[in-house]
């Protein structure tokens, strides 16, 4: 490869991460509306937002769905982030329905 | 705040703490590290005590990385704070000079000092009506009579007054005649009074605690605020240290640590700090020059027949050549006088 093509190609490259990043924005949107949801029902029915049953699941369901080159920790890290806002919305969701 | 849990702690410890964080309102960030696990804890940590969660199984440290202190503090609100004492504005362009003798002795000695000093170009007379002295059998102030006198004296030379609050029971009568209350060091953690005096709607001048921190001070002026009585002004007045020299040792550096941390303005009192009518002039204007929004300054009219503190009180020429010189100095920090 020479240089020139070696240029086309990081900005090809860089293009294509940025489509893949649309993707991923809108499906952790996706799953915040879930989120959001679930936490309405939590207010409706007085359960608690943490559970840690249901993240540790969540947090596994991941790691078996992993296909790599990511490796299982790495996967964990980045669920483990998903799950803290996943938990801040549904909090703010529930605090919402139950003031109604 | 952040908890570092212990390395290859139990997931029900780590579970424990996250649920009570979150039962509590707060967001937390979870990181679980290769053998150790790190919670970052979001929202209004300035109601909990870091040290309640280490004692937590498996906790290992939690660390507050804001301050505790809120209402005084730059985060809450940017632009400094100017408070107004009977038209003084304290925290503003100018350097507010308070000065006048440690305790107010008779009509003639206050008088004649606040003359004194009102002609150098002060602007607050000060003066103790209520003394809190090391010994018991030393003088003790005129009570009331001597506030009247500290008004009449402040009416007479256009100056507005400040005198320290003792107690609670004190509160009422001082409205009636004083400009500014002071709290004085040994006072700065009485909560009881402090939050009396949140209830006010007057400036407070408010001393560090002879062993405060900076952190336990603004948390003392939280206790003020708290209350509704954002007019409080910071009052440097030298430390406990080992040395012997000088009777506290005077911390130059709050004031620029204050600056940074607090939109509250900071002054400094030279004379209480030395105990040195000798060491009063270089501090005072050490003080000016390190960004200090003003100075409280004991002057007596015949130091030597002084009833209190007469070995720190300045002589009014002595107070006079003092003001000539911050005069010059001002200028150069960008303030004026």
């Amino acid at each position: 490869m020479n240089r020139l093509d070696a240029e086309g190609e990081l900005t090809r490259l860089r293009d294509a991460i940025d489509r893949v990043d649309e993707v991923i924005v809108k499906l952790l949107n996706q799953r915040a509306k879930y989120a959001i949801e679930i936490g309405e029902i939590k207010g409706v029915l007085d359960l608690p937002i943490y559970v840690p049953e249901r993240e540790k699941q969540v947090l596994l369901h991941a790691e078996a769905s992993n296909t790599g080159p990511l490796d299982e920790s790495a996967v964990r890290r980045l669920f483990e982030r998903i799950i803290d806002e996943s938990r801040r919305v549904e909090r703010l969701s529930a605090s919402a329905k139950e003031s109604v | 705040m952040v908890i570092v849990m212990e390395k290859h702690t139990a997931e029900a410890n780590v579970e424990h703490v996250m649920s009570e964080l979150i039962a509590r309102g707060f967001d937390v960030h979870r990181s679980t590290g290769s053998d150790q696990t790190i919670l970052g804890v979001v929202g209004d940590i300035t109601t909990i005590d870091p040290r309640e969660f280490e004692l937590f199984e498996g906790v290992q440290e939690a660390v507050r990385v804001s301050e505790p202190y809120k209402l005084s503090s730059r985060t809450w609100r940017r632009e400094k704070t100017i408070v107004n004492a009977r038209g003084v504005e304290i925290g503003g362009d100018k350097v507010v000079v308070m000065a006048g003798p440690c305790t107010i002795e008779s009509e003639h000695q206050l008088f004649e000092t606040a003359k004194r000093v009102a002609r150098s170009g002060a602007r607050v007379l000060r003066g103790g009506a209520y003394k809190p002295r090391s010994s018991p059998y030393a003088f003790q102030g005129m009570g009331v009579e001597g506030l009247k006198l500290l008004r009449a004296a402040g009416d007479e030379f256009n100056m507005a007054v400040v005198s320290e609050v003792m107690e609670i029971s004190q509160i009422e009568k001082m409205l009636e005649y004083v400009d500014i209350l002071q709290v004085g060091a040994r006072n700065m953690q009485n909560f009881n009074l402090l939050t009396a005096l949140g209830q006010v709607r007057r400036p407070i001048l408010l001393k560090r605690g002879m062993s405060a921190t900076i952190q336990e001070w603004l948390l003392a002026s939280e206790y003020i605020m708290s209350g509704g009585n954002y007019d409080i002004i910071l009052c440097e007045r030298g430390i406990r240290t080992f040395e012997t020299a000088t009777r506290n040792t005077f911390d130059i550096s709050a004031i620029p640590v204050i600056d940074k941390l607090s939109h509250l303005p900071i002054v400094g009192d030279p004379s209480h700090a030395t105990g040195r009518r000798d060491k009063v002039m270089p501090l005072a204007r050490a003080i000016v020059a390190a960004g200090g929004d003003g100075l409280l300054i004991e002057v007596h009219h015949d130091p030597e027949k002084a009833l209190c503190d007469g070995p720190q009180s300045l002589y009014p020429d002595q107070f006079a050549r003092l003001m000539d010189e911050l005069r010059i100095i001002v200028p150069a920090v960008g303030r004026a006088l």
